[in-house]
């Protein structure tokens, strides 16, 4: 026999991370898909079902964050994100090199990259 | 502008849109059993908002199937 308490056959929290994993795992799918599809109007939809299940994915997570039912990991210490900082930084000077030897070879080629991490305003309209 | 972009659904797709048929109804079902279940009327409420959003979905999916119907071969093309 089961046992004759008021408890629901699982508590809401575990009820809400099989929401959450779940949306995970479709908003995954969705993104697959999308890269995958041929048909303009099939691409636009999968799209637009990516960023509606994301949204969801994050409306979940805030709600059950707010009522505690999940913490995000702990925090990252300065020391690791300096170590991340200077190795990011000489990955982008390297590149920057590769970028100049390659432009000297192939003409129109030599804009510069954005330096240290500012945010490019550029906007390109056509990303198929 | 539909029309304009529309073309026979691959193999692919149809796959894809099938499985994400079964994904929305696998979430639409644990919404409303969550809401069924859960005793915080505030909860209660988003998970059957949820559940709407995924009803939704679902008819997009289907939508999307019946509007290349017409457009699919009768025959396998070369």
């Amino acid at each position: 026999m089961y046992p004759q308490n008021n408890m629901s056959f699982m508590p809401a929290e575990d009820l809400l991370h099989t929401i959450l994993a779940d949306l995970k795992r479709t908003v995954g799918e969705y993104t697959t898909a999308t890269t995958e599809s041929n048909c303009s109007s099939v691409r636009q939809m999968f799209t637009d079902l990516t960023n509606d299940t994301l949204r969801a994915q994050g409306d979940l997570y805030r709600l059950m964050s707010q009522n505690n039912m999940y913490s995000a990991s702990s925090k990252a210490l300065r020391v690791d994100l300096d170590k991340q900082i200077q190795e990011a930084r000489k990955k982008q000077q390297e590149c920057q090199q590769f970028i100049q030897q390659k432009s000297s070879s192939a003409g129109g080629y030599g804009q510069p990259m954005h330096q240290q991490g500012q945010p490019s305003h550029q906007h390109n309209p056509y990303y198929m | 502008m539909q029309s304009m972009n529309m073309q026979p659904l691959t193999g692919k797709e149809l796959e894809y849109i099938v499985d994400s048929i079964s994904n929305e109804e696998l979430l639409l079902k644990q919404c409303a059993a969550t809401a069924a279940s859960i005793q915080q009327p505030a909860i209660q409420q988003v998970c059957l908002q949820f559940a709407r959003t995924h009803e939704h979905h679902m008819n997009l999916l289907l939508n999307a199937l019946q509007q290349h119907q017409q457009l699919a071969p009768m025959q396998p093309q070369q």
